[in-house]
């Protein structure tokens, strides 16, 4: 049985005081991409931000593995630099900072220019990142900075929401070449996506889709029958796979 | 190129005086370099401008005489009147922008303190007359070797009717020097100044005194970079006289303690009929030690002066540098990038010499390494 690239044991986490996790376990595979969904306030943006060890996440108990090693103590930098990349929800207006300083911080000022091309992002390089950009804008450019770093686990923090049907599908092509592999030799990507609306899932092909409520992964699904379900019926499980173990 | 005065700068100078803004004379309408209590050297490209020792120009023309302590109080304070009083000949540049001239490339100018424990002391004039349009790069230096030292400088500056000048300032003292400075601006009716100044290495103490008058529909922006890591302490005092009818002001303070202490007041005052002024003080402190004063003040004397002002201090937003992390930056330069944001270097219009020295300056400070 190989490693999974994330494994997830049992992990409760608190935010300022608050339970906001319960004993969420969760395996993913290298290569594949899986969904969550879960109704406001269920945790799941919670959950993303504890992977990538975002304040204020407090691990209380339980433990996060990343290729086979574990990261819940580690600093979000050291986390980031072993291969973890996060798109964020609503991540921080850098007043000053430039895209094109923070690409060079990064170290991927080759990149940018392709890059941006794709995600019709041209002219921002100027711009300060995050300030005054369209809610749109804000989620192509959480994409792009992902593309800049080709993380090899990528969280996906509602990356659809607020962007104009113009661009949806440029955005989700990008996610889709972002999880792709690079050359024959280079394994797939590996993701974890929240969404809401489910469009992306019409441009990625998505592997496991997970239900998650009050702070619990509750079952685990075909996404998009998962999806279908959700739409007809709220967040419940299909009869069929409902009660499935929380491990994957 | 002629060179007017004294021998080339040594090699040595030149790259003491590179991360203040020199570079190759030839790109440059002139150069003037002061080092410890000379005028060293002068080498001018362009016929349009004119740069002399302060003494010479005193007896080639019979009007600087006039400019002399024209702007600034002869009794302002002990250090002005120990200048005022002085028996010696005064120390400084005389710089004058002919009228109507569009000078092409930069004018530079350069003050070095070469000799520990020196003390220099400086009387400078720039006349940028009618409809003239300069650019201008100055920096301060010492070599590595001098610690400590007190550096004193007066300057008046005119910019007459409709004349033009963009300046960039940069100061790179020793750690243990003082420094005071008064510089005096006027700006005629229809004239523009558009000044950046940059002070971020460490100096035990720097007290620096401005005053500008801006004449009808004169124009005035100007832009601070001020850092102060441990161990420095800044003081800076501004009056920006909206004296003219139409008169326009905008200035902006971007302060950052790393450890070391910086008061700012400012003070704007609108004296002029339909006159409009804007002052945005913001500081950022990077830890607990050092402090932040900063007093933007507004005084309004006629009824039709518009002014405005904006001033906040913070610390560096814990999502920010996380977000920065998440992809990969260390703690250190997550830090140093937003530093840097917030000082808008970019929108300095620095030159990238400068630009990479202000940052290596920055980084330096932030490492514990100054």
């Amino acid at each position: 049985m190989t490693t999974p690239l994330l494994d997830i044991r049992d992990l409760h986490v608190e935010a300022d005081g608050s339970p906001v996790i319960h004993g969420v376990n969760l395996s993913i595979p290298i290569g594949e991409t899986h969904v969550l969904f879960g109704p406001n306030g269920s945790g799941k943006s919670s959950l993303l931000a504890t992977i990538m060890g975002l304040a204020p996440y407090r691990v209380t108990s339980g433990e996060i593995w990343f290729k086979g090693q574990r990261i819940d103590a580690l600093p979000v930098d050291k986390r980031a630099q072993m291969g973890l990349g996060m798109s964020f929800q609503r991540p921080p207006a850098l007043e000053g900072v430039t895209v094109e300083a923070f690409t060079a911080a990064i170290g991927s000022s080759a990149l940018l220019e392709s890059e941006a091309s794709a995600l019709d992002f041209n002219g921002f390089a100027e711009r300060d990142v995050n300030a005054g950009f369209s809610g749109g804008e804000i989620k192509r450019w959480e994409i792009l900075k992902l593309l800049l770093k080709r993380p090899d686990l990528s969280l996906f923090d509602e990356p659809e929401s607020g962007v104009d049907l113009e661009h949806i599908a440029a955005v989700g092509k990008a996610i889709d070449r972002l999880l792709g592999a690079d050359t024959p030799a280079d394994p797939q990507r590996t993701a974890l996506v929240i969404t809401h609306t489910g469009f992306i899932l019409d441009y990625i092909h998505a592997d496991v889709g997970h239900l998650m409520v009050d702070g619990r992964i509750v079952g685990s699904a075909d996404p998009r029958t998962l999806f279908s379900h959700i739409k007809a019926h709220g967040y419940s499980m299909p009869p069929v796979t409902a009660n499935v173990s929380q491990t994957i | 190129m002629a060179t007017l005065l004294g021998a080339d700068i040594t090699p040595e100078e030149k790259q003491q005086l590179a991360p203040v803004g020199y570079s190759i004379e030839g790109e440059h309408s002139a150069t003037c370099v002061l080092v410890d209590q000379d005028v060293r050297h002068i080498a001018v490209n362009d016929p349009d401008v004119e740069i002399l020792p302060l003494k010479d120009a005193l007896t080639r023309y019979d009007w600087v005489q006039d400019l002399m302590f024209k702007l600034i109080n002869p009794t302002e304070n002990d250090h002005v009147a120990q200048a005022a009083e002085s028996r010696h000949a005064p120390v400084g540049h005389f710089i004058r922008v002919r009228k109507g001239a569009k000078v092409r490339l930069p004018v530079q100018v350069f003050t070095l303190l070469e000799t520990p424990q020196g003390r220099q002391f400086h009387h400078n004039i720039t006349v940028i007359e009618e409809g003239a349009e300069v650019e201008m790069i100055s920096g301060s230096a010492v070599p590595p070797s001098v610690h400590a030292g007190h550096h004193l400088s007066i300057s008046e500056t005119y910019l007459r009717e409709g004349a033009t000048c963009r300046s960039v300032s940069i100061e790179h003292w020793g750690p243990a020097m003082e420094v005071h400075s008064y510089a005096r601006t006027h700006v005629g009716t229809n004239a523009r100044v558009i000044e950046s100044n940059i002070q971020v290495s460490p100096v035990k103490h720097h007290y620096s005194q401005s005053r500008t008058v801006i004449e009808d529909g004169g124009v005035s922006n100007d832009q601070s970079v001020i850092f102060a890591p441990a161990g420095t302490g800044r003081v800076m005092e501004s009056e920006i006289h909206l004296k003219g009818v139409n008169a326009r002001s905008e200035s902006i303070a971007r302060m950052v303690t790393g450890g070391g202490t910086i008061t700012n007041r400012t003070t704007l005052v609108g004296e002029g009929r339909d006159t409009k002024g804007f002052l945005g003080c913001n500081g950022l402190k990077l830890s607990d030690e050092g402090e932040i004063l900063s007093v933007p003040a507004l005084r309004a004397r006629s009824a039709q002066a518009q002014l405005s002002h904006e001033a906040s201090i913070g610390m560096i937003d814990q999502a920010k540098l996380s977000y920065l992390m998440a992809s990969g930056m260390s703690e250190d330069a997550a830090r140093d990038l937003i530093v840097q944001g917030f000082l808008n270097l970019d929108a300095q219009q620095l030159p990238e010499a400068i630009r990479v020295e202000v940052s290596r300056t920055i980084a330096a400070a932030n490492s514990g390494a100054l």
